[in-house]
């Protein structure tokens, strides 16, 4: 893989909270244009792996190596409920010093939130906070998304539009790794499947077309050995 | 200082006095607890014995400080709050621009709550604080300055905790003994007429605490809110 293809590579990496190891020697590379789907039981380390790869999580080893801009969707939004989702987007927007103003309305818009834009987020439905928190991340129009169960609390159309939105980052060279428990609505959708096997990548391979009962009993397979 | 520095400090300063100026919640909390303080030095003192002179500079600092204590709580709280620190952390931000946001939003919080509570104390201990506006105004604003500084990295600091509310307080006070030792000298000073010159070596203590705590809060910021 040349260096300029090169989107994130996590070399090594290991994260012990206390005398706990959550993940041990991780190492992996995407380029733009994958998507790496992360699977996992609950507390397999997949959530402390994408905030170790966003950078807000220092490995206890290893070295995680990014290249251009992240956008992040964790279990939290990271939104100010006493803010509108308009004040929300607007302050981001300063601080990633990235676009105009009419982005914000444009990605309001997408989102289909434009007419509750100045609505308190306090407000807001479950689903609709996650599509503000997911206009948040793609806000500094990034090369590297991370989704951590992007889909939680989406209804039908929205959950089409995540899945619409991840055909268009993969046309437009966007790497993503995604970590879901919602296998069969991404699947088709990710280049490589990463098994995380109590903190540990099993194996990563290519999805070559596996739908999400071969993918689940690929895991089992490799979560029965460990 | 970079133009993203600031800019960051502006942006993350509005922010929370705008929330502030919405829920009110740090506001409202501040100045029922300054009211108290200051009803409560009133009543204690008898004064046949007790002059509201000798009283009076210990309740304004002890108004002061508490009060604003809970505001510079409600700092980094209302990042907890969705792990909206995480998002700042995100941004390509310099970090030290967050804490001079953070900052400035306290150092307004904490002036608007002493801008109240200064002529509630003019009214409940009889004293002419008008006399002396400019140089009680310097002396607030130097001890202001260092205790909301270290306040604010503080504050940073005990938010990942479990009883961050708790920590503050604890943490806070051994910071804020010398800063507020020459703040309530100086203030007992100018009540009774005296003239600031004779206050030098108090004033000049404010400011070294002034300079050294903003630095090293300043330098620590990064490291404080690194997981």
């Amino acid at each position: 893989m040349s260096e300029s293809d090169m989107a994130l590579r996590a070399t090594g990496v290991s994260r012990r909270f206390g005398y706990r190891y959550v993940l041990k020697d991780v190492s992996f590379e995407l380029r733009g244009g994958e998507t790496l789907l992360l699977i996992g039981h609950n507390g397999a380390g997949k959530t402390t792996l994408i905030r170790v790869l966003s950078g807000l999580l220092k490995p206890t080893s290893g070295t995680v190596h990014r290249t251009g801009s992240i956008g992040m969707v964790a279990h939290d939004s990271m939104l100010y409920e006493s803010l509108s989702a308009r004040e929300n987007l607007q302050f981001y927007r300063k601080l990633y010093a990235c676009c105009e103003t009419a982005r914000v309305e444009e990605l309001l818009q997408i989102m289909g939130l434009s007419e509750h834009a100045d609505r308190r987020v306090a407000t807001y439905s479950r689903g609709m906070v996650q599509r503000l928190t997911l206009a948040r991340a793609l806000l500094p129009d990034p090369q590297l998304l991370l989704l951590d169960e992007p889909l939680t609390g989406l209804d039908d159309s929205a959950s089409c539009l995540v899945r619409d939105m991840l055909v268009g980052w993969r046309a437009e060279n966007r790497a993503v790794v995604l970590a879901t428990h919602q296998l069969a609505d991404v699947v088709e959708l990710a280049s490589h499947v990463g098994y995380l096997v109590a903190g540990r990548v099993r194996a990563l391979e290519s999805t070559d077309g596996r739908d999400a009962h071969a993918i689940t009993a690929r895991y089992r397979e490799l979560a029965s050995v460990v | 200082m970079s133009s993203s520095l600031w800019s960051t400090a502006v942006a993350v300063a509005a922010k929370d006095l705008k929330i502030e100026w919405r829920t009110k919640t740090a506001f409202a909390s501040s100045m029922v607890f300054a009211v108290l303080v200051l009803a409560v030095f009133y009543f204690s003192r008898d004064p046949s014995v007790v002059t509201s002179l000798d009283v009076a500079p210990a309740a304004l600092w002890v108004t002061f400080t508490f009060a604003a204590m809970l505001g510079l709580n409600r700092a980094f709280l209302l990042e907890r709050e969705n792990r909206a620190l995480d998002g700042l952390l995100l941004t390509p931000v310099p970090r030290s621009g967050i804490f001079l946001g953070k900052l400035l939003g306290n150092l307004v919080f904490v002036t608007v709550v002493e801008l109240i509570s200064l002529p509630l104390f003019a009214l409940f201990f009889n004293v002419n604080v008008f006399h002396a506006l400019p140089e009680l105004a310097l002396v607030t604003a130097m001890a202001t300055l260092a205790f909301v500084s270290v306040g604010t990295l503080l504050s940073a600091m005990v938010v990942r905790t479990r009883f961050a509310e708790l920590m503050l307080p604890i943490l806070l006070l051994p910071f804020l003994l010398p800063p507020i030792v020459g703040a309530v000298q100086t203030t007992a000073g100018i009540l009774v007429g005296r003239p600031l010159n004779e206050f030098t070596g108090w004033l000049k203590l404010l400011g070294a605490f002034d300079i050294a705590f903003v630095a090293v809060c300043f330098l620590l910021f990064d490291s404080t809110v690194e997981e």
